[in-house]
């Protein structure tokens, strides 16, 4: 008798706690690939988030209220739909964020978009994910045309003077693996390039799947090619790096675009001694002017409180400065339906050199943040340093030759 | 013409890795009879095997030939015993494909569980140093891998042809019911033939791996062109498809340079479908008699 009344009164305290609790927290997705190829840099890119969530949570939430996260599993771009859906009708998120991956974020938001819920892209790069028109999709990070932008110039302003050279006089190849990825920044490398007046020599397209690049570095050597862009994964990266070497081609610079070159294992396969001075623009990274980056350090060291690890890579940071941008903003309105939470984060205007990944925030056209940027990245003694732009950059860029 | 024959020996050396980790997919179509879409999975597991032992035990990885051919023959006579074997007797032979669609999937994730997406580096062990013969540079692993790639078939073939196991293996490939009426035990000739496929993929691992970094979809990048490989052969004929290898990595070089890289696929898979327009039952189609009553 006692034992059961004592059980009556703990479900019952229980019930009661567990509707205040309910009552009082305000329930996000966080849609990224936790399972499949791309689960490694997808939970990489939901760390950030976490960091964020936890951090406001800590200083009493948003508009009073807790936030609790609500994970879905965008394996392949169907599960995104399908996640989004369930997020949405049965978790009643009232936002999701998300994704690393453009394709999983393409086809998550439109679901999104039709339930009229907000949805944050914390990490997508492609220029579809905001070229089409969405009202309640906003881009917090730096796009594929940022990349090729980050590369043209620091092309303009750092390699060719290092090299004592005019950018004009410079023999560029682009090589790039041919499916969206590739294809979308190396058009913005040849129009952006052909507008700062560069000499774009040859342009190369191949299939990420390839297992032999011997025949597009004998063409790149051949035409004596001064800077080599290359739009990669991490397998084609690895593989065109050795082969020049082994080839024995040797140009200024070589310039990466992303992911395939930011890695440490990308580095260790290759071998630091001759992935050293490579060139790559990405998210920001690690190794960075601390004064561009306020905050960047309390991250790191968040982070490794919660994971015991360092980050593997700078999605993380991103999505991290993306959260706070969008959740900061949201404690400052009132409710959470979706037109407040979209006037909210339209009103942010949060200048460059005061977030911990440097770039500030204001969403233009299309919902994009136009003050987000790339930047460019040196392979340094086996380190990943960030050499442009001049404020961000922690050491000269050093030239190869 | 220096670069002329760069890119010939560019072709040949690509054609030797197109031919070792094929050979062990003819063995496996021609004989067996299934079209084994785990093929390139087996390739990643041996270069995952190569990867631990050179790294963990610190071994040159062609020292863990030793280790991963027998793996990859228990294995491989696993798959049939346990996974073809049971569907051998379907009315529907798709199956068998569908059976190793899903065991290559399932292998690729639990590559992922097991090792993540990021890519594994075996230690190179001055493999990967380029030596130069007059104006041709080559590395030392392709050679190695062109060498290994020769021999392998030659020794196949002999066995096929001159050992009592590989005339056992040829007639149950020509005649299935034949053989086990003449006192073939062709449930056993199947095991072995699988197991010796998967080990020729073992060994082919062994000389990939240092070569090429590690990851668990490394196998689909090397399964669509061993098929290619396969059928350019003849289904099923060891020297066809060292032949039809040379003629892809050739094709593949060349058009690279010459036409274009976003050509490659274009020029290999044209090519590809003029033999077979021309010559239907593929270049060495024939020698080995693939009909079988089942």
């Amino acid at each position: 008798m006692k034992l059961t009344n004592v059980l009556k009164m703990t479900a019952a305290a229980g019930a009661i706690l567990g509707a205040q609790a309910a009552y009082a927290d305000v329930t996000f997705g966080a849609l990224y690939p936790f399972s499949g190829q791309l689960a490694l840099l997808g939970e990489e890119s939901a760390r950030g988030l976490e960091l964020a969530v936890d951090e406001i949570n800590a200083s009493g939430g948003v508009q009073g209220e807790q936030i609790v996260l609500e994970r879905g599993d965008a394996v392949d771009n169907n599960q995104a739909i399908g996640e989004a859906r369930r997020l949405i009708s049965r978790e009643g998120v009232k936002a999701i964020f998300g994704s690393y991956s453009s394709s999983r974020s393409i086809a998550a938001s439109q679901v999104a978009e039709l339930s009229g819920i907000p949805y944050f892209e914390l990490g997508a790069v492609a220029d579809e994910v905001t070229g089409r028109g969405l009202q309640y999709l906003f881009r917090v990070n730096p796009t594929a045309e940022d990349m090729a932008d980050t590369i043209i110039n620091m092309i303009v302003d750092k390699v060719a003077p290092a090299a004592g050279k005019a950018p004009g006089d410079l023999k560029i190849g682009i090589i790039y693996e041919d499916s969206s990825y590739g294809t979308s920044v190396s058009g913005h490398e040849q129009r952006l390039g052909a507008a700062a007046g560069l000499n774009i020599v040859t342009s190369l397209a191949y299939p990420a799947s390839t297992v032999d690049m011997s025949s597009i570095v004998l063409d790149l050597k051949q035409r004596e090619i001064d800077v080599v862009l290359q739009t990669s994964y991490q397998n084609d990266s690895v593989l065109f790096l050795q082969q020049s070497h082994e080839a024995g081609f040797a140009p200024l610079a070589i310039i990466g675009g992303g992911g395939g070159y930011s890695t440490q294992p990308t580095a260790d396969a290759v071998g630091h001694d001759i992935i050293d001075g490579v060139l790559n623009a990405d998210f920001t990274q690690y190794v960075v002017n601390k004064e561009f980056t306020p905050g960047i350090d309390d991250f790191l060291a968040a982070y490794q409180e919660k994971y015991g690890t360092e980050p593997r890579s700078g999605h993380s940071l991103t999505n991290y400065v993306g959260a706070m941008a969008v959740l900061q903003s949201l404690n400052e309105a009132d409710g959470f339906d979706a037109d407040t939470i979209i006037e909210a984060v339209s009103a942010i205007d949060i200048p460059e050199g005061t977030t911990a990944a440097g770039y500030g925030v204001k969403f233009g056209e299309n919902n994009q943040n136009e003050r987000a940027r790339m930047m460019g990245l040196q392979w340094q003694d086996g380190k990943l340093v960030t050499v442009y732009p001049d404020d961000a950059a922690a050491a000269e860029l050093r030239s190869r030759n | 013409m220096d670069v002329f024959l760069q890119v010939v020996v560019n072709g040949l050396l690509l054609g030797g890795l197109f031919a070792i980790t094929s050979v062990g997919l003819t063995l496996i179509f021609g004989i067996v009879k299934v079209v084994n879409f785990a093929h390139g999975e087996f390739l990643m597991i041996g270069m995952y095997a190569t990867f631990l032992i050179s790294t963990k035990l610190g071994l040159h990885p062609y020292a863990a030939v030793a280790a991963v051919v027998p793996l990859l023959f228990v294995l491989g006579m696993l798959t049939q015993k346990l996974l073809i074997e049971p569907l051998m007797s379907a009315r529907n032979h798709d199956i068998q494909i569908f059976a190793t669609v899903g065991l290559s999937t399932a292998l690729i994730n639990l590559a992922l569980l097991l090792f993540g997406a990021d890519i594994a580096t075996t230690p190179a062990y001055g493999l990967r140093t380029a030596i130069e013969i007059g104006p041709i540079r080559m590395l030392v692993g392709q050679i190695v891998m062109f060498g290994v790639a020769t021999a392998l078939v030659i020794g196949l073939h002999f066995f096929l042809q001159r050992t009592r196991s590989g005339r056992g293996i040829r007639a149950v490939a020509q005649n299935r019911a034949a053989a086990q009426l003449m006192g073939i035990n062709v449930s056993r000739v199947y095991m072995i033939t699988f197991g010796l496929g998967a080990a020729c993929v073992g060994l082919a691992a062994c000389l990939v791996a240092p070569l090429y970094p590690t990851s668990p979809g490394i196998g689909t990048y090397f399964v669509l062109t061993a098929f290619v490989v396969v059928v350019l052969g003849g289904l099923g004929s060891i020297g066809g498809a060292f032949l039809g290898a040379m003629i892809i990595g050739l094709i593949d070089s060349l058009s690279g340079f010459y036409i274009g890289s976003d050509m490659r696929e274009v020029a290999v898979f044209g090519v590809f479908l003029l033999i077979l327009i021309l010559r239907p039952q593929g270049l060495f189609g024939g020698r080995l008699k693939l009909s079988h009553v089942s």
